[in-house]
């Protein structure tokens, strides 16, 4: 996957700016930044739901704005909102998501029982939606991402608003997939989640890229302990702001 | 214009998940909607009917009883291109995730118009079965209205969608229904005929789907049909041509923008 200047605004405001990345083969590559800065329109713009204003997207040789169908078609994506069918229950979910793909239900039945072991929900798949727990939904739609066999999955923070438990369950998910040879896009604002998966990442701020690198790189570059402190340096402006403000009118 | 046109492949598996939804529901939550015209046959074709001797040599019950298949087929298109439409589109966000699989807007919404003139056509003909146990149909030619009713509820159905596709909010619905289809429900020739009401009225009338609708089941069950039938059909296609733009283009700026 190659991005060249990608640009998006919606209106007077820019949400992307000027991106470059490339993204190799089988590895995980991070979005890191604060809410708002653009992750999740860059997202949208890989899977197809948002259009390229200037630049060029390439996913896998293709560019997006020309072959978004067959782009679409190889990706999985799991966003940010939780969008699960509520008139199915969990198996149908992901039957009906594989119809999406052309796969016959007699091939999607099977695949899907499969995802469901690979995610920890087949004792859950005759129940409808809303009994499952947050973490469970989360799970579920990592499954929806992967019923097409995707060579490249695209997670926008994934484990945002997750428990610990749900959270370690899903990263031990994402590890596998990586283990697999699936190529994944992760957005997120927790550090933790970052150095522990990706393998290169983007800072991004204002719809910038503020840095880029692996994450034990960036730490040694910006003399951080921590990836956290590498981010907050980066894209603390705001904080830092606030805080200079607050000592002048004397508030500690 | 290659922009809007949809691909048939994924059109009907748009579709597909929609019958499949319906399938699950029609037993428990939609069989009201079966019963919603035999009562206004009961009411207004056996009650206010027996006062009324006959229009045009016709026993009123045999009058409105095929305007009422076409008013089934209305309603059940409206219901499912308006509430379940907006719900998905604007509130489960179930599209955006239809829209991150290889289907793209022009399939998104002809998939849903198609399964939801299809929904029609199984009101309508139901209905038409009722009808005819009561001994209201007079000819075999009402094998053809079902088909036809594909083609109206495709109107009706595009009509809603294009409603829904452009506000802002769900409680405008009100404005739909009340200025839009009960208007069109009595004044589309279902209860009374046009022809000692002034001219203008029908000429208000033909701009409306049911109008066409009405005249294709009334003529149908009636006996061998006119070509104005043709007519008609060719007019509701035609609408729900002109309009299929509008929807496309607006969803595509709601939720791919």
């Amino acid at each position: 996957m190659v991005a060249r200047a990608l640009r998006k605004s919606y209106g007077e405001r820019v949400a992307v700016d000027a991106v470059d990345f490339a993204v190799e083969p089988g590895t995980c590559f991070g979005f890191l930044g604060p809410n708002g800065a653009g992750k999740t329109t860059m997202m949208k713009m890989i899977y197809g739901l948002a259009t390229v204003d200037g630049g060029e997207l390439q996913v896998l040789g293709m560019d997006v704005a020309t072959q978004r169908r067959e782009v679409k078609a190889r990706l999985g994506v799991v966003p940010q909102e939780t969008n699960l069918d509520g008139e199915f229950s969990v198996l149908e979910n992901l039957i009906v998501q594989a119809s999406y793909y052309g796969v016959p239900e007699r091939e999607a039945e099977p695949r899907a029982r499969e995802l469901l072991d690979f995610c920890q929900l087949a004792d859950r798949a005759e129940e409808k939606i809303w009994s499952l727990s947050g973490g469970m939904k989360r799970r579920l739609l990592v499954a929806r991402a992967l019923v097409n066999r995707p060579e490249i999955v695209v997670l926008d923070e994934p484990t945002t608003g997750l428990d610990p438990q749900a959270r370690l369950a899903l990263w031990r998910e994402m590890e596998s997939l990586k283990d697999r040879g699936v190529t994944l896009l992760l957005t997120t604002h927790y550090m933790e989640e970052a150095a522990r998966l990706c393998d290169r990442l983007v800072i991004i701020d204002l719809g910038r890229i503020v840095a880029e690198g692996e994450p034990r790189e960036l730490m040694r570059e910006h003399d951080a302990e921590t990836l956290e402190e590498v981010f907050l340096t980066l894209t603390g402006r705001h904080l830092r702001e606030e805080l200079v403000e607050g000592g002048a009118r004397g508030i500690s | 214009m290659s922009d809007l046109a949809p691909s048939a492949r994924e059109t009907a598996r748009v579709a597909g998940r929609n019958a499949r939804v319906f399938s699950k529901l029609w037993k428990g939550s939609l069989l009201p909607q079966f019963l919603d015209p035999l009562f206004y046959l009961v009411a207004l074709g056996f009650g206010l009917g027996t006062y009324i001797a006959s229009i045009n040599g016709v026993p009123y019950k045999d009058f409105i009883a095929p305007g009422l298949i076409a008013s089934a087929a209305m309603w059940s298109a409206s219901f499912e291109c308006t509430y379940n439409v907006y719900l998905r589109m604007n509130e489960t966000k179930l599209y955006d995730a239809i829209l991150a699989t290889p289907i793209e807007v022009p399939d998104l919404v002809a998939g849903d118009l198609a399964w939801s003139s299809l929904r029609a056509t199984i009101y309508g003909t139901v209905f038409l079965i009722v009808v005819a146990a009561f001994g209201l149909i007079d000819s075999w030619w009402a094998l053809a209205i079902p088909p036809l009713v594909v083609i109206g509820g495709l109107a009706f159905s595009t009509m809603a969608y294009t409603f829904t596709a452009l506000i802002p909010r769900i409680d405008l619905y009100s404005y739909f229904f009340t200025l839009g289809i009960t208007p069109m429900f009595l004044f589309s020739g279902i209860f009374f005929p046009f022809d000692r009401l002034p001219a203008v009225a029908e000429v208000v009338a033909w701009f409306t789907p049911l109008y066409h609708m009405v005249e294709i089941t009334r003529a149908l069950a009636a006996g061998p049909p006119g070509a104005d039938v043709l007519l008609n059909a060719a007019v509701l296609l035609a609408m729900s041509a002109a309009l299929f733009a509008i929807p496309v283009r607006a969803v595509r700026r709601r939720l791919v923008a």
